[in-house]
């Protein structure tokens, strides 16, 4: 480009010497050498446009350009360092801010699931109208697979759990027994050893499985010979044939893979009974160019046929399908986007201020601006100068928010636990920073590109050009402040009302009665070994020497066992028979979740006992069978009529010998899938006459249940060293993770409106203060003239509510509608409850005042004499 | 720039006052100040040109070789930059009054009905 360089290098020249020549002509035609050299000059037009002009038509000029507005743009913002400061510190919140929830949206809902095409795989569940989503029957799956044209392949996945015993403490772990194409489905190849064989689908298969990475390297060191050696499971020798790769993400943990032929080996029922539905989920790949709509119309036809086959196990039985993202997702979605929005309003808000912060400052740049204008400077070129240092200053925003954000997803790691997140990890990536630069360059834009144009505006100019202070210039630039102002207060108005819904909704849910006592209640779980535990006394000796020596420590008020601790994941349900019921289709059968417990249970969870008793040591295998209800089974079942006596069983009739349970007792029912989720028919039964291997141990202390962990486990130990436990926690602790979601919301919301609200009385405060210092002249002139000091305060005061009404009927309009996509989220009120719409407005209402007060005082106080004198 | 109105009309202008350039270099080479007088001269005075508009058009001519420069030293012996049409100017002269006449012919048409034809 030297010609480039050359042309502009003489440019100047040229120039020159064109109004020469041009001067020379109108001295021949007669004028003075004045005239004529004035006269060329406004023939040749604006010199400094015309060069700015030229230059442009050669390459790169932008850059130089660009590069001269970031060094003045850098002096502007180093000259004026306060407003720097709040302005890039109110960018870095709103942007920390988003960048924090942004990096939990990349986590949960955009990453790339670690599969080949994971959007053609589906996840298929039962469902019941009696019970909602349940278990796959294993003998359904094989009939959805052998009549499916919509799914190419598909895969039945069963949860297992082993006892890990002889490598270090004894522990249990989880895994997933799969159908033989699974792995190759989901597109994973072993990180060593081999996938499974199509002959491992048939019950008898060696006992070989494969081992998660985690595992590999925690309990065999990493070693790379692992193939080929066994490892011992619940007192079964497996071959390890492989290792799972590292991003290996399932839907719940795994330790461990075996064939499902394995799995079948020893669960022959499973394989016979088509009712047998344990804990099976079934993953389908669909065909190419096949719709989930399609897929769904024809299982559902599917199920529909075997129900009307299979009526015994199959009664209103019938299929759901998602797409494993959801799967994965669960309810976090909804609050996900409602912070998302949130943190979105809040950097809106900032904003709105930065912009507001720009415009005052754009006020006193004026006559900078009118001088550019005037040397020549196109209004696009000044405009282009100023978002340069908007950018700027959304940068530094940005930077220091990307810090915020490191702190800010520490936090938001400790309010969103592990199993919320199903296995994927919240942190700072590629992704989440090319978000943050997508936010600056748009954050840059949305404050600055308002003020560019305001304060370049012609008329601005001419008017302001004049240099007086008392014409009414602002009064455009005011209405757009206003605006903003009003902007901000519709934006604040809905999120706090969002954050008021969320605290409501949460404060409904935790004053509903879950029908237990959680307090100072441990729980922990155990799985006795189907070798050592093969006979019923010595799985019954085991837990009651367990009830024993838990009851005998010290601090210990009670202990018990029971197969169904509310709010965790262990349910057992069953259809039962009542006696001298008429009997109902069998899809319609009381279909109640059952609990195996020992006597203290009910005392020691503190489920109160309404009629009867409770089990005793006399409810024994020796005794007649007794069963307790709980109060929905009574009044839905003998709504008219005392049920102790009365008696069911469990199934339907057959030609078997029916197992009658006696009603001894009936008590309260209990919430044991969430606060939030209605009561369900429960019955009880006593432990020793339904031994179970699978319990959980549950012990009332004196003082924090906590603290009793250690001398509970070396009870176990000394029972049976090798016995591990698992899933420790106190009740209190289940009954707070089972609001987890919800408290999140609440948390995040309640910050970022907090913010929000801050940031909306700031941005208030901005402009009423300003307006008061512009209208100091004209306050003076109303005081001189004798208006009373109040009269001014009024005046004042007036002008921010008028903004602060106009934002707050902004947004509540806007919050009626907003607020109906969080409803999934609120419990016990609606999404336009009216009490949260009034009390924040009030609230919003109140903090406007508190804004305006400030500079109304300053009003009152100005000096007519003094205000005059300006002029 | 500020509006998209006004950019509009600039374009229509810049693209003319090109083909006017390129016409006048037909004639043989000659300096900016030359041009802009040519320009006025042969339209009867009717295109006033702002002859410092003349300068971004030139600067866009050399850069699209459709002219070039040579240094040289005119009438009354002053140093002058002389433009000069290339072969490739030429032709694109060609085509573009060609485009010219197209244009000119159907708004011709047009307006004709309506009886404006003596206006130009």
């Amino acid at each position: 480009m030297r010609q480039r360089k050359r042309m502009l290098n003489e440019l100047d020249e040229d120039i020159h010497e064109h109004i020469a020549r041009e001067t020379q002509d109108n001295i021949e035609r007669g004028m003075t050498p004045d005239e004529a050299r004035y006269a060329a000059m406004r023939k040749f037009g604006n010199v400094t446009m015309v060069k700015e002009e030229t230059r442009e038509v050669w390459n790169f000029v932008w850059l130089e350009q660009l590069l001269a507005d970031i060094r003045f743009g850098l002096r502007m913002l180093r000259k004026n360092p306060g407003f720097t400061a709040v302005a890039a510190l109110t960018l870095a919140l709103g942007i920390g801010a988003n960048t924090a929830v942004f990096s939990v949206v990349y986590a949960v809902l955009l990453r790339p699931l670690p599969y080949k095409a994971p959007s053609g795989l589906i996840v298929l569940h039962e469902t019941t109208p009696r019970v909602g989503d349940v278990s796959v029957s294993y003998q359904n799956f094989f009939d959805w697979r052998a009549a499916s044209h919509t799914f190419v392949q598909m895969a039945a996945v069963q949860s297992v759990g082993f006892n890990l015993a002889g490598i270090t403490q004894p522990e249990t772990i989880t895994g997933d027994a799969v159908s033989p194409n699974f792995l190759s489905m989901m597109g994973i190849r072993p990180f060593l050893g081999r996938d499974f064989d199509a002959s491992e689908e048939k019950a008898g298969t060696a006992p070989v499985l494969l081992l998660s990475y985690s595992l590999w390297q925690s309990h065999l060191g990493g070693d790379p010979n692992v193939v080929g050696k066994t490892i011992t499971l619940d007192g079964r020798s497996f071959t390890i044939v492989g290792v799972l790769p590292p991003n290996y993400r399932s839907l719940d943990m795994t330790d461990v893979m075996l064939p499902i032929g394995v799995w079948a080996t020893n669960n022959a029922d499973a394989i016979k009974e088509r009712g047998d539905r344990g804990d099976m989920v079934v993953i389908g790949r669909l065909g190419p160019g096949v719709a989930l709509g399609q897929a769904r119309a024809e299982m559902k036809g599917i199920a529909a046929r075997l129900a009307e086959e299979y009526p015994a196990s199959n009664d209103q039985f019938s299929v759901t399908l998602q797409p494993i993202r959801q799967a994965f997702v669960g309810d976090m979605k909804t609050a996900i986007l409602v912070l998302f929005g949130a943190v979105l309003f809040v950097l809106l808000i900032a904003c709105a201020n930065v912009a507001n912060l720009f415009l005052v400052r754009g006020a006193s740049r004026t006559k900078e601006i009118a001088l550019r204008i005037a040397f020549g400077a196109s209004r696009g070129r000044i405009i282009r100068q100023m978002l340069t240092e908007s950018f700027i200053l959304a940068c530094s925003g940005g930077v220091v928010g990307v810090a915020l954000a490191l702190g800010g997803i520490r936090g938001l790691a400790q309010l969103i636990s592990a199993d919320m997140l199903s296995g994927t990890a919240v942190n700072l990536n590629g992704a989440v920073l090319l978000f943050v630069g997508g936010v600056v360059v748009l954050a840059a834009f949305i404050f600055g590109l308002a003020p560019a144009l305001h304060s370049t505006k012609p008329d601005v100019q001419s008017e302001l050009k004049e240099g007086g202070r008392t014409s009414s210039g602002g009064v455009a630039q005011n209405r757009l402040r206003g605006a903003l102002a009003v902007a901000e207060i519709s934006l604040a108005l809905i999120l706090l009302i969002g954050a008021g819904l969320m605290m409501k909704s949460l404060y409904r849910l935790l004053q509903v009665d879950p029908g237990f006592r959680p307090a100072r209640v441990l729980t922990m779980e155990m799985d006795l070994r189907a070798q050592q535990y093969s006979q019923d006394p010595a799985v019954l000796n085991f837990w009651q020497q367990l009830i024993d020596r838990v009851s005998a420590l010290p601090g210990v008020q009670s202990a018990a066992v029971g197969s169904a601790i509310p709010l965790t994941n262990s349910h057992g349900r069953s259809d039962i028979t009542i006696e001298g019921m008429a009997l109902p289709t069998p899809g319609n059968y009381p279909h109640p979740d059952f609990h195996v417990v020992s006597p203290e249970y009910i005392s020691t969870l503190g489920i109160p006992l309404l009629r009867g008793r409770t089990f005793t040591d006399q409810d024994n295998e020796k005794a007649p069978l007794a069963g307790m209800i709980n109060a929905m089974v009574a009044h839905r079942f003998f709504p008219n009529e005392d049920p102790i006596g009365k008696r069911f069983m469990f199934g339907h009739p057959s030609s078997d010998p029916p197992k009658w349970y006696t009603i001894v007792g009936v008590v309260s029912d209990t919430r044991l899938y969430g606060l939030a989720n209605p009561a369900r028919l429960e019955v009880y039964l006593s432990f020793r006459q339904n031994p179970r291997n699978s319990m959980a141990l549950v012990v009332k202390s004196g003082a924090d249940p906590a603290s009793l962990t250690s001398a509970v486990r070396e009870v176990v130990q000394s029972i049976d060293k090798d016995q591990p436990v698992f899933a420790i926690s106190t009740m209190e602790e289940l009954v707070r993770n089972s609001v987890a979601t919800r408290r999140m919301t609440l948390v995040l919301l309640g910050l970022f409106s907090g913010l929000a609200l801050v940031l909306g009385a700031i941005g208030i405060y901005g402009v009423i203060s300003y307006s008061v210092a512009q209208r100091t002249h004209e306050i003076g002139i109303r005081m001189a003239l004798g208006a009373p000091r109040s009269g001014v305060f009024r005046l004042v005061v007036g002008e921010g509510l008028k903004l602060a009404g106009v934002g707050i009927a902004i947004g509540i309009a806007a919050a009626f509608g907003l607020a109906r996509l969080m409803s999934s989220l609120l419990f016990g009120i609606s999404a336009t409850d009216f009490e949260t719409f009034a009390g924040v407005a009030v609230l919003l209402a109140l903090v406007a005042l508190l804004a305006c007060y400030v500079p109304a005082r300053r009003a009152m106080r100005v000096d007519p004499t003094v205000a005059l004198r300006y002029e | 720039m500020s509006t998209k109105e006004e950019r509009e009309r600039i374009e229509l202008l810049q693209g003319t006052l090109d083909l006017l350039i390129l016409r006048t270099l037909l004639l043989g080479p000659a300096h900016g100040h030359a041009i802009a007088k040519a320009i006025e001269f042969k339209s009867d005075d009717v295109l006033q040109v702002e002859q410092g508009s003349l300068y971004p058009a030139l600067h866009r001519l050399i850069k699209r070789r459709w002219i070039s420069v040579e240094e040289g030293t005119s009438e009354n012996n002053r140093r002058a930059k002389f433009y000069k049409l290339t072969p490739k100017g030429r032709r694109q002269l060609t085509l573009e009054t060609r485009k010219w006449d197209k244009l000119a012919g159907a708004i011709a048409r047009i307006l004709r009905p309506a009886g404006q034809e003596d206006e130009s």
